[in-house]
Parts: C-alpha cells; sequence; structure tokens
C-alpha cells in the first residue's frame, strides 16, 4: 500500500507539472472530492460489516474526545518547538503545525492570513504530515499501540490515512479514527484563525 | 460534515445488506479510490507553476513543521492511551 501511494503520488506530480494543461487539471482534481464519498461509503461498508464495533464505542464514549486533544495539543507544542530549528515566527509555526495534515484548507488560509510563502510551507509541510503520516502508520502500530497509530495522521484519520488504518489496526481503532478525524477538522480552521486573531 | 453523512450511508448499508461474500471487493475499492485521491493530489501539488523550486527551498522548513508536530502528537495520545483506556 505504501509503494502504491508513493507512487500515486509522484505519477500526479509528474502529470500536475509537465503532462496535463489547465484544463485537465481542472477537470481531474474537481474529480477528486467524488472520489472520497466513494471512499467513504466503502469505509463505511467495512465498519458495518463489524457488529461489535458499536458496542465498544458505547464502552469509550467521553475518552473518545481525548485523543484529539492530545493530537492538538501534540501538534501545537509541536510547532513551537520546530520554530527554534526555522525562520518561521512561533505563532506562524503554531498555526502551520495547527493544519494537522489538511494541507489544502491551512495552505489556503494562511496564504490568506500571512502570504504566499507561509501559505506555500504550510501546504507543503502538511501535505508532508498526510504523507509520513501514511508511511509511519504501520510502525507506530506496533511500536506504541493501534489507537496511537491515528496521531501522526490528524485531520486525516478519517479520510485519506483512513484506509492505512483499516489495514494495520483493526475496526475499533477505525472508528475512533473516524471521531479523530471529525473533531479534528473541525478544530483546524478554528485553531488557525485564533492563532492569528490572539497572538500576532 | 458531508464525510459523516457519506460514512453512515456506508455504515447502515454494511451493517444492513452488504453481502459478506463482497468484502474483498470492498477492501478492492478502498484501495483503488486511495490511489486515485493521491494521484490527484500529486496533480494539484505538480500544477503549481514553480513546484521544484519552491519544494526545495521551503523542503527543510516544511519538513520540521511537519515531523515535530507528528512526533509530539504521538508522544501526549501514546500517554493518553496507556493512563485512561485501562
Amino acid at each position: 500500500m505504501v509503494y502504491i501511494a508513493i507512487i500515486s503520488l509522484i505519477s500526479g506530480i509528474v502529470c500536475g507539472q509537465w503532462i496535463f494543461n489547465e484544463r485537465w487539471i481542472h477537470f481531474f482534481t474537481n474529480q477528486s472530492q467524488y472520489v472520497l464519498y466513494i471512499l467513504l461509503i466503502s469505509v463505511g461498508i467495512s465498519v458495518g460489516l463489524n457488529k461489535q464495533v458499536f458496542q465498544k464505542v458505547k464502552e469509550y464514549h467521553l475518552k473518545i474526545l481525548l485523543m484529539p486533544m492530545g493530537t492538538i495539543i501534540g501538534s501545537l507544542i509541536g510547532g513551537l518547538t520546530a520554530s527554534l530549528l526555522t525562520n518561521v515566527s512561533w505563532y506562524d509555526s503554531m498555526a502551520i503545525a495547527s493544519g494537522l495534515g489538511w494541507y489544502s484548507l491551512s495552505g489556503v488560509m494562511i496564504t490568506d492570513l500571512a502570504g504566499i510563502q507561509l501559505g506555500t510551507v504550510a501546504f507543503m509541510s502538511n501535505l508532508m504530515r498526510e504523507i509520513i503520516a501514511f508511511i509511519i502508520i504501520p510502525y507506530v502500530a506496533r511500536t506504541f499501540n493501534k489507537y496511537t497509530a491515528i496521531a501522526p495522521a490528524g485531520a486525516t484519520s478519517e479520510d485519506t490515512s483512513l484506509p492505512m488504518l483499516i489495514k494495520f489496526t483493526n475496526e475499533e481503532v477505525v472508528v475512533m479514527a473516524i471521531f479523530h478525524g471529525v473533531l479534528c477538522s473541525v478544530a483546524v480552521p478554528v485553531l488557525i484563525k485564533y492563532i492569528y486573531i490572539f497572538f500576532r | 460534515m458531508e464525510v459523516l453523512i457519506y460514512m453512515l450511508i456506508g455504515i447502515v448499508i454494511g451493517f444492513k445488506w452488504f453481502p459478506l461474500k463482497l468484502k474483498k471487493w470492498n477492501e478492492r475499492i478502498q484501495v483503488i479510490s486511495i490511489s486515485i485521491l493521491i494521484f490527484l493530489m500529486g496533480v494539484t501539488l505538480g500544477s503549481r507553476p514553480n513546484f521544484l523550486t519552491d519544494f526545495l527551498h521551503l523542503g527543510l522548513e516544511s519538513l520540521l513543521l511537519a515531523i515535530i508536530p507528528i512526533i509530539f502528537s504521538v508522544l501526549f495520545v501514546y500517554f493518553i492511551t496507556k493512563y485512561f483506556f485501562k
């Protein structure tokens, strides 16, 4: 799966940079949400087929909220730490880290709020987070535990990273990953906006 | 929110009607659609006119801003699962 992912990514970049013209690019990227919907329904079917999952979610209830909190706080502290090693200011750095892997939104928002240079860093850094998450999920699941494998994925744990989580964890973790992804996705725009309002 | 709605549709289908025999095919659909999504992500990325120069200039900063938050997220969530998920 990781190889398929890397091959898809590289061939996408090659097509975007050299092969497709603008009309094709628009055509293709406009289809991506439909592909995502197909994926979501298909993942839903996987979850629905596994009947014990719902029992487990009931058992965990409030604990489901703790994981996104850990991911968000960890990312913010990670952003602060990273600002010590880069030329990015601490609040820009925190805003970029609070993209939580949602590169399209954080790229656009930070371009708007802080300029194209930082917007590009936000885009690339969050894209890298998604790709790195994709690659390390199996290792995190093995080294720490299956729940922790959700953390690197951030906001992408409900969509792009989900197939990896399905493959390397279990249905119970997958359901938590969906909640985690939804809550993180809601948090991303709020965090970016308020970091700039309060700290700049 | 759409994400949840589509997911719920899938869950209902899976719970009520989906034949267990076709489970393998359902998993294949996931692999195919994720590959397409990643390909399209690459297209979006590659279609930025100065992608390569941007990438080389800002690549290291971006990488640090990806890796360090990942490390801290993993550590925080690990401790949460260790102390609260017993």
